[in-house]
């Protein structure tokens, strides 16, 4: 038995408070690619890693979400608490614990370290942004820590090459393989023992010779300003704007480099395959549908830029905290503001982080009004229209196309707010919990994290259109196709297909907001993905084009055909609409019912109804 | 008429696979449930087993359907 037991990997747990580098430190470990962010909450759920040693036994790393205590108050927190007790369904406690403190506030994650500790699991504690410390003038004796507590102390950078080395010769399983350790033991700490451990904090710091990191004075006045309630939301404002129209000036080169290759890989395929049903899928299928949503890669390259650059340098928790008291006021939880804020990459990884929200009502209240912050699937279809409708030229220093881009990104997280105050007022009374927020120190975004994410981002992007949205083309060519027309048929081939017959049925209802039989087809397939409707809407009109040159056609055709009301109120329409399958789906799962993701979608959809109806009647 | 074979195949294996990445986790998870128990019976699919099917158990795991990459809890090739 014994021998069974240490042929398996040694199972190590990172435990840490929020934001002290446990994830880039998993990624160091194991050569994953964990997103890591300079603002705590980034990690919800436990994550697991492998790395190989020397004695082939291996270690499989657990991330856990960071907490400031045993005692949980949030789902998360709560996570961290049972993987530690070994109480979570088919998992064992850890084999050794690594507890990770921040250098720099080493009074707070001490704290933890010691709560850890009483747990009579083995332990390492790995003093990790120990070149920030020293930059700062922290003191710290690091033998005399070790000896006091009684564990192996080792410093790390974990955001370094080679940062983690002496942790990792540390963690060879050999070393751990006689330490047994009886169950962890856990109990409610009670006012004593919080007392008790503070005192035990405070020798701890003494005898270890503890300085508080010196605070930059350029750092503090830049903080000052940043925080300043009237001067940090012109700022804040100005950032979010500028992103915005960097999002369409920077990214116009690209596109039309992108735009040209598709143009001439269509006209190719069209000269050199013989004319068929093989060159038809190619070009109007494939080309002019999965082609003109890979159009858009530079767009979301450029706002994913902009999105990590702020999340690796600290400012999105002052950010947060500008905001609270707002959020406040219309019923939102003051730690809402992250998932919000991750919502506007992907609804998904934001209605996940709610789970950091301790009152149900407010994570509720945050799940519902999570896919009204802008996700990144809209660009591609914001991108389209806008280019199509909006005439490209500037209103003083300022992007016409740029500015419509951050209304619509506006419109969403006010209708969002507004949501969250219709909740508050016919939602009952409830308790307003704050916002705790510890502020990052600011740095530098790290050239290597910025690109990495990057690369996330664009592999991420890239496999949707050659995965999901490719194949949903075909099966939409197919559908477009056949029935072919019937001998003598006068209108276009479409009309007669499968599609055709599905888009006459659905303009019936979408008529009112001023939809045509084309964008009712589009909307279809765009539930199971909303960036696929640019490509659906390439494919159908693909498929009445006469030319060869089919992926630089629609924004013309768009141009041409739709009148600016009709536009607009596809615009109103993506702005509601919960066209993703993927985030009800998450929705049933974090609540555990299907009687949410039903209100939901039955909300949101009558919003984005009402919102492109009104829309069409006005401008029309 | 070998370019509407052709292209019957693509569009079948284009509908199989949005069936597929859009089926709900738990229904993708119970079929590959069920193909693990069958090639476990089978040795000569071991190789397949370990480097095509859990790979996907695993990402099985994850949330919702398949159509979304935001969750992804694959972990990645173990370094030295």
């Amino acid at each position: 038995m014994d021998a069974l037991v240490e042929s398996r990997p040694l199972r190590i747990a990172l435990v840490g408070v929020p934001n002290c580098g446990k994830t880039a430190l998993f990624n160091r470990l194991t050569g994953g690619r964990q997103k890591v962010a300079n603002y705590p909450g980034v990690t919800v759920e436990r994550r697991e890693g492998e790395r190989a040693t020397a004695d082939g036994r291996g270690l499989r790393v657990l991330d856990l979400p960071g907490t400031y205590s045993l005692n949980p108050t949030t789902l998360d927190e709560a996570i961290t608490r049972d993987v530690l007790l070994g109480r979570l369904a088919g998992s064992a406690a850890p084999d050794l614990v690594v507890c990770v403190v921040d250098a720099v506030h080493l009074p707070i994650g001490l704290r933890l370290a010691l709560e850890v500790k009483r747990l009579g699991l083995p332990m390492v504690l790995a003093l990790n942004r120990m070149d920030v410390a020293k930059r700062r003038g922290v003191g710290i004796d690091i033998a005399r820590l070790s000896t006091e507590l009684g564990v192996a102390v080792v410093p790390t950078v974990a955001v370094r090459r080679g940062g983690a080395d002496a942790l990792i010769e540390l963690l060879e399983p050999a070393r751990w393989s006689n330490t047994r350790s009886a169950p962890p033991v856990w109990r409610q700490t009670t006012a004593e023992d919080a007392e008790q451990m503070q005192g035990d904090l405070r020798g701890l710091l003494a005898v270890t010779g503890f300085s508080a990191p010196r605070i930059s004075p350029w750092i503090a006045r830049i903080d000052a300003l940043l925080l300043n309630p009237f001067a940090g939301l012109a700022i804040l404002l100005a950032v979010l704007f500028v992103m915005f129209q960097a999002v369409f000036s920077w990214a116009a080169a690209p596109m039309d480099w992108i735009k040209n290759g598709m143009a001439a890989l269509g006209a190719y395929t069209t000269a050199h395959l013989p004319h068929g049903p093989v060159a038809s899928l190619l070009s109007e299928g494939v080309i002019a549908g999965a082609g003109t949503v890979l159009v858009f890669l530079p767009q979301i390259v450029i706002l994913f830029f902009f999105i990590l650059a702020l999340e690796d340098s600290g400012y999105l928790p002052r950010a947060a905290y500008l905001l609270d008291r707002f959020m406040g006021s219309v019923g939102l939880s003051g730690r809402a503001f992250i998932p919000l804020l991750s919502s506007h990459a992907c609804a998904i990884p934001g209605i996940m982080a709610t789970r950091t929200i301790p009152n149900w009502r407010d994570r509720l209240t945050t799940i519902m009004i999570a896919p009204l912050m802008t996700c990144s699937a809209r660009l591609p279809v914001y991108g389209l229209l806008i280019a199509a409708l909006i005439p490209a030229r500037h209103i003083g220093p300022f992007n016409l196309q740029g500015l419509v881009i951050f209304g619509l990104y506006a419109a969403g997280i006010l209708s969002g707010l507004l949501v969250a105050l219709f909740l508050k007022q016919f939602g009952g009374k409830r308790q307003y919990s704050p916002l705790m927020l510890e502020l990052p120190d600011f740095q530098w975004p790290h050239a290597g994290n910025l690109l990495l994410g990057l690369w996330e981002r664009v592999k991420i992007f890239v496999s949707r259109v050659g995965g999901i949205i490719l194949a949903l083309m075909i099966v939409l060519w197919f559908l477009s196709t056949y029935p072919m027309p019937p001998p003598g048929a006068t209108g276009p081939a479409i009309q007669y297909s499968f599609a055709g017959k599905l888009g006459a049925l659905l303009q019936h209802v979408f008529a009112p907001i001023g939809f045509n039989w084309q964008i009712s087809i589009a909307l279809v397939p765009g539930l199971a993905a909303r960036e696929v409707a640019v490509g659906a809407l390439g494919t159908v009109y693909a498929m009445s084009a006469s030319g060869n040159d089919v992926s630089t056609q629609l924004e013309p055709v768009i141009a041409g055909s739709w009148s600016l009301a009709t536009g607009c109120s596809l615009l109103a329409w993506y702005v509601f609409a919960p066209q993703c399958l993927s985030t009800l789906a998450v929705v049933k799962r974090e609540t555990n019912s299907w009687r949410y993701p039903l209100i939901m979608a039955t909300y949101l959809f009558a919003l984005a109804y009402i919102a492109a109806f009104v829309t069409f009647r006005v401008m029309s | 008429m070998s370019q509407q074979i052709l292209v019957a195949v693509v569009v079948t294996l284009a509908a199989t696979f949005c069936v597929w990445k859009l089926m709900p986790a738990r229904r993708r998870l119970q079929i590959l449930l069920a193909l693990d128990a069958w090639s476990e019976r089978r040795p000569g699919l071991a190789g397949w087993r370990t480097r095509w099917l859990k790979p996907r158990i695993t990402r099985a795991g994850g949330i919702g359907c398949d159509g979304c990459d935001a969750h992804d809890p694959r972990s990645h090739r173990p370094p030295r």
